[in-house]
């Protein structure tokens, strides 16, 4: 048992960490944009770029695709940074729709897409959500007829986060009418700025902006078809797989803020406070165990199943009890919002409250996690 | 980073496993009512397997291991509720690791790891607003010798101790003392108490005790102290830790059985989510406890990760005992099935050497609060 980096790895850790505050006028400005919740804007493509340069976008992907061909906890050291410095800790390109391409692309496809990617050139928005097909994603209704040259695709899809900077829709649709309904979901790559196609914003309690996506008799090319057709729901769940690092790093960075406040405002004497703050260090803590732990399951090439259903769940939870015990420690000055000379640190909190709620529910609610530990970890019965 | 168990854990493991399986089933209920609390021959034959030594140094018969050797091994204990004064025997033998003087060690050590000596801390002093009738503190000094009057509590399976860990406050400060349960004047008495721990009663009534026999620096009294709660508290967490993973075990192969409504119960997402709620409890306990203890083998400051995993095991152990019971209903309530036996066990472990609310205090502390 060892907690710690390997000596090489706590160099490599350091040779990012220096990166990010050589760069920090970079950063913070990109850091900004994002927090914004209005996705990618010039500086956000600039640090992205910037970090893809050093390959360290897709650092397990072989050289020539913009790789460096190294392990998992590389992979998991530049999230951990990333996410500290930029509240970004990968692209959908890196973390989903890139693997899957690498596996299961065209040789046309891995030659188009996986370079850009891995230079941070250009982005995917997932394709999956759509009115009826949340949690249940099978139930997806979006059509893609094959007409023999090419693809038509009629329907429509919700809560497209980045298809209003992405350059590529990572798209689900229905290419056949079958039960069980995922054996007829194919996978698309198409372009967003295809004719026909119509992004319309939708704004969460958190002020990030999200989309409807609108297909309007798309013709999309043959080519634009992801590994075969109908196995779509399969590379889907793979990508999920791909994704299964995650990190708490901006987690801890925000909870050495709260501590600090608590410490300068003479709150911290309040054995109310004492333990609320001990708890979640407690929280983090355990949460950046599991963080740990899984990353060097995928670097021993162990599985992480429920693990990673695990990690999900905790990390969402962890980051929502802790925005929601800042609330608290702040009082009913924490209810204020940016701009107010009342807010508590600008009024950070107040924002990130809302904006936590989403990490509870993207990439499988906290509910769906627990029928996958449940089933998968812990073998109960399915209903 | 490496979360596997090295070969000599994974041997540790599997032996103690079997060993457990093959002895201690039922053993917690056939002994709960007994005098001992323990059994006797089972203490010998674990002398013999070499877990009292686990963590002693090979000059005085021990295998040298590491505190991420002891935790797995009391996780194996927990999951079979294996009564007996191992924890209480293990830090006071290492707070005479560390602290005593040569003669102490040499004279102690080597026996307590053949399993010829059981030791218990006897450092709680009763609350003086809570009984009239306990012994009033004394400490005074004849020829050099101290005389100790004083009542001490809960301190574990005293009764069948050899020598006793008692803390007492001299002109110099509070000082450790190393009693033979023999001396005169000493009684012990066991504590009806809810986990059947043994936590007895100690009164020390005019016992004359050997300058030779302060542990460490008199004074220095409250560090030892602190030390041992320490161990005591990453012991006890694995203990925690162990006894949930066996609740959900045993959790979920009723809700695999078990039909209402004409369906197996663990179909049910109301049961599956409290399982999967259970499983994750369990799961940051154990990583908690893990760290704490690789932390403390590795001499790294441990004080805060220990707290962390005695905060977090001290609740997980009453939230997923809690529903157990509820998974397992009437069955989960009735006196012959084991799962009342974790129940009960589980506040014990929770509120020994500390509570969640107790270690989260220290927790703050550690963070500069």
């Amino acid at each position: 048992m060892d907690f710690r980096f390997s000596p090489e790895e706590e160099k490599f850790k350091e040779e990012v960490r220096t990166f990010f505050e050589r760069e920090a006028e970079c950063v913070s400005a990109a850091k900004e944009e994002w927090d914004s919740g209005l996705g990618y804007g010039p500086n956000c493509w600039n640090i992205l770029q910037k970090i893809g340069g050093k390959g360290w976008l897709c650092p397990t992907w072989p050289k020539k695709y913009g790789g460096l061909a190294l392990s998992y906890m590389y992979r998991y050291i530049i999230m951990e940074q990333m996410q500290y410095y930029l509240n970004i800790y990968s692209t959908v390109g890196a973390g989903m729709a890139g693997p899957v391409i690498l596996s299961h692309g065209s040789e046309e496809q891995k030659d188009q897409f996986l370079l850009p990617i891995a230079r941070g050139e250009i982005e995917f928005a997932l394709g999956y959500s759509e009115p009826q097909a949340g949690s249940d994603l099978a139930a997806l209704m979006i059509r893609a007829e094959d007409r023999g040259d090419h693809f038509l695709i009629n329907g429509s899809k919700l809560f497209n986060t980045r298809a209003h900077y992405a350059q590529y829709h990572w798209l689900g649709a229905r290419t056949e009418l079958t039960e069980p309904k995922y054996k007829g979901i194919s996978l698309f790559i198409v372009d967003l700025k295809t004719p026909g196609i119509t992004i319309s914003p939708i704004w969460t309690v958190g002020k990030t902006r999200t989309n409807e996506v609108f297909y309007d008799n798309v013709k999309v090319p043959k080519e634009a078809l992801v590994g075969q057709k109908n196995r779509g729901f399969y590379y889907i769940l793979e990508a999920l797989d791909y994704e299964r690092i995650s990190t708490v790093s901006g987690i801890e960075r925000d909870f050495m803020e709260i501590l600090e406040y608590v410490k300068k405002t003479g709150k911290g004497k309040d054995p109310v406070i004492r333990q609320k703050i001990a708890n979640l260090a407690i929280e983090i803590e355990s949460a950046r165990l599991l963080a740990l732990r899984v990353a060097w399951m995928l670097n021993n090439e162990k599985i992480p199943n429920y693990e990673a259903g695990m990690l999900k769940l905790l990390v969402s939870e962890t980051e929502q009890n802790f925005v929601n015990t800042s609330m608290q420690i702040f009082g009913p000055y924490g209810q204020i919002r940016k701009g107010s000379k009342w807010a508590q640190l600008n009024g950070k909190y107040e924002r990130n409250y809302r904006d936590s709620l989403e990490s509870l529910v993207t990439r499988g609610t906290s509910e769906i996690m627990r029928n996958v530990i449940a089933t998968r970890g812990l073998g109960l019965p399915r209903g | 980073m490496d979360f596997d168990y090295s070969e000599f854990q994974s041997i540790l493991l599997s032996s103690t496993k079997n060993f457990l399986e093959k002895e201690a089933k039922g053993l917690f209920r056939e002994i709960e009512n007994t005098e001992e609390g323990y059994s006797p021959q089972l203490w010998e034959k674990i002398a013999e397997l070499g877990w009292l030594g686990v963590l002693f140094p090979a000059e005085y018969g021990g295998i040298d291991g590491s505190f991420v050797d002891m935790v797995l091994l009391i996780e194996e204990m927990g999951k079979a509720l294996f009564p007996g004064p191992f924890v209480p025997t293990m830090i006071s033998g290492l707070a005479i690791l560390k602290y005593g003087q040569a003669s102490q060690k040499e004279e102690i050590l080597p026996r307590m790891i053949e399993g010829k000596l059981i030791l218990s801390p006897c450092l709680a002093e009763p609350d003086h607003a809570l009984n009239e009738s306990i012994i009033e503190e004394k400490v005074s000094t004849r020829n050099g010798d101290y005389i100790l009057s004083g009542t001490r509590l809960f301190a574990p399976y005293a009764h069948v101790s050899d020598r006793l860990i008692y803390s007492a406050d001299t002109v110099q400060g509070k000082a450790i003392f190393l009693v033979d349960t023999k001396s005169p004047g000493v009684s012990c008495n066991p504590l009806d108490s809810i986990g059947g721990d043994k936590a007895c009663e100690v009164n020390f009534n005019a016992v004359e005790v050997p300058e030779s026999s302060v542990l460490g620096e008199t004074g220095k009294g409250e560090d030892i102290i602190a030390q041992m709660n320490e161990w005591g508290a990453l012991a006890e967490s694995a203990y925690i830790v162990g006894m949930l993973e066996q609740v959900l075990k045993m959790s979920l192969e009723h809700a695999k059985e078990r039909e209402q409504f004409g369906k197996k119960i663990g179909s049910f997402q109301a049961i599956q989510h409290q399982c999967a709620n259970m499983a994750m409890d369990i799961d940051q306990a154990k990583s908690l406890t893990h760290e704490a203890a690789w932390k403390l083998s590795e001499n790294l400051p441990s004080t805060k990760e220990i707290s962390m995993a005695k905060a977090w095991a001290s609740d997980a152990a009453r939230r997923v005992c809690l529903m157990g019971v509820k998974i397992h209903g009437g069955t989960g309530v009735s006196e012959e099935h084991d799962m009342q036996l974790y129940f009960r066990k589980a506040k014990a472990s929770e509120l020994a050497h500390g509570d969640g609310d107790r270690h989260r205090e220290i927790v703050a502390r550690q963070l500069g609060l």
